[in-house]
């Protein structure tokens, strides 16, 4: 009894310690800040007399006091641009790509860990509960080792902008100095959180004290995503700047500088990119240990790792397009040039490389999940129909690739014998792509319901009439997205832009009420087997390696997208970049590039996956039974 | 292939050193046949994908500024490298097979990116100083189309685009639907925008839009060359029905201020840009000093773009600044006076050597006489036009060619030179000019 007490008050006050990091940057910083306004208001009384410099803020049109100096005019020079014999820019691209990629998985992880976490504690399986949570603290284990690595990253992505990029960085800190102290002491807290929730699992395992290890989790992502929307902040000011003037002057409002045009749909956007890459590197951990297992308990373990990490992932990459939309539609509404820069113009041809990405990790899904149904007994029946998905997604894809609206040479449109292609012209407008890309979204939900009712006969009283009205449903919705998809062509367009709204609908009506129609239909189903976890072809875990890669590589190409847009500004419209690198590199130069990037992430974290088989070598044999450690039997079920 | 090999042996002479040195030691410290047998086949197969690692990496450093589409090549040779050594390590086993298919889906996607029209953004353009003033209609009417569409005579090609960028949303001839902006041929005359009770023609506080003035006590257009100006300096002032940002009722335009950045185009610009609107309709443009007054209605003083002031100093010095196709590029640094380099028109010049590098510069490179650093033909390159005396071609004299070009070009224009001149072979087809 003494001991639980004790437990008790040591997860209060654990909890307690947590709230009180992620309040400490805000405690530090009101002081801070407070002076700061002291300051700037006592200078603003002591010049009342003299002449009070105003401007005008470039993005909200408010007026404010003028309290920074302009962004610095640059001078290709060792002053402004100090450099090795390598173009800096190369060199910085490659740091800030490192490390977002380890900040993303190690702020991706935690969310992931709370889910399963979540579903561990309010699970009534006990037996299942003991593996959900087994897996959560793998997941937290994966993410330990990322963690500081990431933190070296950005130490490296620092000092990178500082002896290459000085007068650049000199403006940007300047105007964000107390963002980039909160920032700093979030990221002590982040550690502190983390490092309690890490090493409290074992103390926190029952009852009223696994619910405050839960609630930690929450704190700890808390803290976690103010972070990720903190340096967001920076990213989107240097794309569509805020709070300051024609010249770039400070005008003291810092909540217009971190609120910028794009800071939003940012933020949301690489909430749902963060979960989806995170999913797809666990996957890839999951295929590497299933692939390198020596036992068939071993298997079984990371094959049910590798479909719970990849289910999230790609619950997180379905509504990704529709972020990705938003962000494109606030992009349009700040400047209309940046958005067919990015759409219709020089790097259009990238979007097209990112619909070839979008199809592969829709297909690599899709073929997982038919694989994955070689594991049960009673899928086979669906087997046969697999060879129709295929071609609804093969259509849908090629449709979706097919370019449009393209810059050409003289000599290309020559060649061509006009804007347009004669044949293929037809095929690559914005409505046939809607309808591509919503036939493979809607594949991938019926795949993902064959999935889940592949060894199930459903019991219900209603089941025919259910599975019926399920076909129905399919069958009316490829029709609708398909027919709105060519009426699209008789329309002018901007009507026609408005269809996609029908289609989405329509895509995510089948998500939301299939699955909820299917979770009711095989409530206390018939079960023509277990699955048998393990029994799964490695050709499948290297579809999840492909969706990890493809992940990965997806990532770099719409950050290179996003960061090239600004073409040869460093702060848009307000700041110049001088450098000699003030071109944009071609698209074969920038897939080099990322590929570069996204195999050395791959390479450096597959060495932290081999450091982590390491240790878990050393676990005594005697542990093996208990928590954690060991390596329990997955779920029956899904 | 010859350069590729050394330059791999180069680089990993080492790791290979070390595993041929195992190879010698279980060759002779092993007594069972098969186990040995074993081990020297392993460490065999470990020495030619070691190589095949190194010739990879040695293909990716040596075209990685190149314009080789043959990069990715190097990914799937790392591919084949892993899955070769999975097959006989077998520990390894996993990881190594994973690593190849990681490699192998870089390399398709690095592959397609290659395969794609490559398109590479230009530097920012460089002001110049030009004095409009003297010009003649006709001239000013040309700077304006060139302004526009980027060229003399290109307002009727697809896609041409100029610094003004006014044709990504805009289309001039009959016919052509401009779905983000509205068509600009009739302009000179659409006097109607000014009867238009929206418009409200001297009393811009009744303006429903989102910005009444273009600056407080700007007032309206009187005439059709103002309603221009206006239209470019202040475009929420009035906007056409159906051309309004989205959400905002046509109370807001879409279209950035053209005086401003990311466009900042001067007056006198501005001005060349109406006279060829006038001009290309057979309109009479008015005097470019009356373009300028109408546009100093609506631009305050102190928004109007200076132009020699905005001119970053960094570009001033340079000869050329890489946003040049590659030939002009030689006749502005004057390559062309001095050597002959086939494939650029005038380039005929005789003090130097004839620029044939694709097959000279390796063989320069393995010259005894040869003192400088360059391992390979890019690299002997640009250490030729930065640091002229590393190899003096006989029987040329050395100190002839001035050693300031490293200074006087940017890195994108030397990157285009070194690009170009890598692929001059001896007795091959001249390169595409780009």
């Amino acid at each position: 009894m003494g001991l639980l007490a004790g437990k008790r008050i040591f997860s209060i006050v654990a909890l307690c310690m947590m709230v009180g990091l992620l309040l400490l940057p805000v405690v530090v910083a009101l002081p801070s800040l407070a002076i700061g306004e002291e300051t700037r208001s006592g200078d603003a009384a002591k010049k009342e007399g003299d002449k009070v410099e105003k401007g005008r803020d470039v993005y909200y049109k408010t007026e404010g006091i003028v309290s920074g100096a302009p962004a610095p005019k640059t001078t290709d020079g060792v002053k402004d641009y100090p450099r090795y014999n390598f173009e800096s820019r190369v060199l910085l691209w490659f740091a800030n790509q490192q490390h977002l990629y380890y900040g993303s998985f190690v702020l991706a992880v935690p969310i992931f860990c709370m889910i399963i976490e979540f579903m561990g504690v309010v699970t009534k399986d006990k037996a299942l509960a003991k593996r959900y949570d087994q897996l959560a603290y793998d997941f937290i284990k994966i993410s330990l080792t990322a963690y500081s690595l990431t933190a070296i990253l950005g130490g490296i992505l620092i000092f990178t902008f500082l002896t290459l990029y000085p007068a650049f960085f000199s403006y940007l800190s300047g105007i964000f100095r107390p963002v980039m102290h909160i920032y700093a002491l979030m990221f002590v807290a982040e550690s502190g959180t983390l490092y309690i929730y890490y090493y409290g699992w074992d103390k926190m395992r029952e009852g009223f004290l696994k619910w405050i290890h839960l609630s930690m989790s929450v704190i700890l992502n808390v803290i976690g995503t103010l972070l990720m929307f903190l340096a967001n902040s920076w990213i989107g000011f240097m794309m569509s700047p805020a709070g300051v003037d024609e010249q770039g002057r400070y005008l003291g409002n810092i909540w217009h500088v971190i609120h910028t045009a794009l800071w939003n749909p940012l933020n949301l956007h690489r909430i749902l990119g963060n979960m989806a890459f995170g999913g797809g590197v666990v996957a890839a951990y999951a295929a590497y240990k299933f692939l390198a297992s020596k036992t068939d308990e071993d298997r079984a373990h990371y094959d049910w790792m590798g479909y719970i990490a990849m289910a999230l992932g790609v619950a997180f990459l379905i509504p990704l397009p529709f972020a990705g939309y938003w962000l494109m539609r606030e992009v349009y509404a700040y400047r209309q040039q940046m958005g067919i820069t990015l759409m219709g113009g020089l790097l259009a041809w990238l979007f097209i490389i990112q619909a070839t990405m979008i199809g592969i990790l829709f297909l690599s899904t899709n073929y997982y999940l038919w694989q994955a149904m070689g594991r049960m007994r009673g899928a086979e029946k669906y087997q046969r129909y697999i060879k129709y998905l295929v071609f609804l997604l093969a259509c849908g894809y090629m449709v979706f690739i097919t370019p449009h609206t393209m810059v050409m040479t003289p000599a290309e449109l020559k060649a061509m014998g006009g804007q347009q292609h004669p044949v293929l012209g037809n095929y690559g407008v914005m409505s046939a792509k809607n309808g591509g890309i919503n036939v493979i979204i809607t594949t991938t939900v019926l795949s993902f319901v064959w999935y889940m009712r592949g060894n199930k006969v459903s019991t219900v009283s209603w089941a025919k009439f259910g599975n019926i009205f399920m076909g129905v449903f399919f069958g009316c919705a490829y029709f609708n997205i398909i027919f709105l998809a060519v009426y699209g062509y008789y329309i002018p367009a901007n009507v026609r832009v408005g269809l996609s709204v029908p289609q989405v609908a329509t895509t995510l009506s089948c998500l939301f009420f299939m699955f909820a129609l299917n979770s009711f239909m095989m409530k206390g189903a018939k079960q023509m087997g277990p699955i048998e976890w393990g029994k799964i072809s490695a050709r499948s875990q290297y579809a999840l390696i492909m969706l990890a890669t493809a992940f990965t590589w997806m990532m770099g190409l719409m950050g290179y997208i996003r960061s090239s847009v600004r073409l040869f500004w460093h702060v848009n419209e307000i700041m110049r970049d001088n450098s000699p690198w003030a071109y944009t590199h071609t698209v074969g130069f920038a897939a080099n590039m990322i590929s570069a990037n996204v195999l050395f992430f791959w390479i450096t974290i597959l060495f932290v996956f081999w450091l982590g088989s390491l240790t878990a070598k050393k676990v005594p044999v005697e542990s093996k039974a208990g928590i954690p450690g060991s390596v329990p039997q997955p779920a029956p079920s899904h | 292939m010859g350069n590729l090999i050394a330059e791999a042996l180069s680089m990993g002479w080492m790791a290979l050193a070390i595993l041929a040195g195992l190879l010698v030691y279980f060759q002779v410290s092993i007594s069972d046949p098969a186990a040995k047998k074993r081990a020297v086949f392993k460490t065999f197969i470990g020495i030619v994908s070691c190589f095949l690692l190194f010739m990879a990496i040695a293909n990716y450093k040596t075209n990685f500024y190149g314009e080789s589409r043959l990069l990715p090549v190097s990914l799937v040779m790392i591919t084949v490298t892993t899955f070769i050594m999975a097959l006989y390590f077998t520990n390894l086993s996993a990881l190594l097979k994973i690593g190849g298919m990681m490699f192998f889906v870089a390399a398709f996607l690095s592959g397609y990116g290659n395969w794609l029209p490559q398109v590479e953004g230009g530097f920012p353009p460089v002001e110049e100083k030009v004095t409009w003033e003297t010009m003649t209609t006709q001239q000013l009417a040309d700077k304006g189309e060139e302004i526009i569409f980027g060229g003399v005579g290109k307002n009727k090609e697809q896609g041409a685009i100029g610094k003004g960028q006014c044709p990504l949303c805009h289309a001039f001839h009959a016919g052509m639907l401009g779905e983000r902006a509205p068509n600009l041929l009739g302009l000179p005359t659409r006097k109607e925008r000014l009867e238009d009770p929206k418009y409200s023609k001297g009393d811009p506080s009744k303006r429903m839009y989102s910005v009444k003035e273009a600056f407080p006590g700007s007032g309206t257009a009187e005439t059709v060359q103002e309603y221009i100006a206006e239209s470019h300096a202040c475009p929420s002032c009035y906007v056409v029905e159906g051309y309004g940002v989205k959400g905002t009722n046509d109370k807001e335009s879409p279209m950035p201020s053209i005086h401003k950045p990311p466009i900042s185009l001067s007056l006198a610009e501005l001005a060349a840009v109406d006279t060829w609107m006038y001009a290309r309709e057979g309109v009479e443009p008015p005097s470019f000093d009356d373009i300028v007054k109408s546009y100093e209605k609506f631009v305050p003083e102190a928004d109007r773009p200076k132009q020699a002031d905005d001119k970053p100093a960094g570009a001033t010095s340079l000869l050329a600044d890489g946003s040049e196709p590659v030939d002009q590029i030689f006749a502005k640094a004057q390559c062309v006076s001095c050597h002959t380099i086939p494939g650029i028109p005038g380039a005929t010049g005789t003090i130097g050597p004839k620029l044939e590098e694709g097959t000279t510069a390796p063989q320069r490179i393995k010259d005894p006489a040869y003192k400088g650093t360059a391992k390979s033909t890019t690299e002997y390159i640009m250490e030729s036009i930065v640091d002229p005396s590393a190899y003096v071609v006989k029987p040329f004299p050395d100190k002839t060619m001035p050693a300031i070009f490293g200074q006087k070009l940017s890195a994108g224009a030397l990157k285009k030179i070194v690009d170009y001149l890598s692929q001059v072979k001896t007795g091959a087809p001249p390169p595409k000019v780009s």
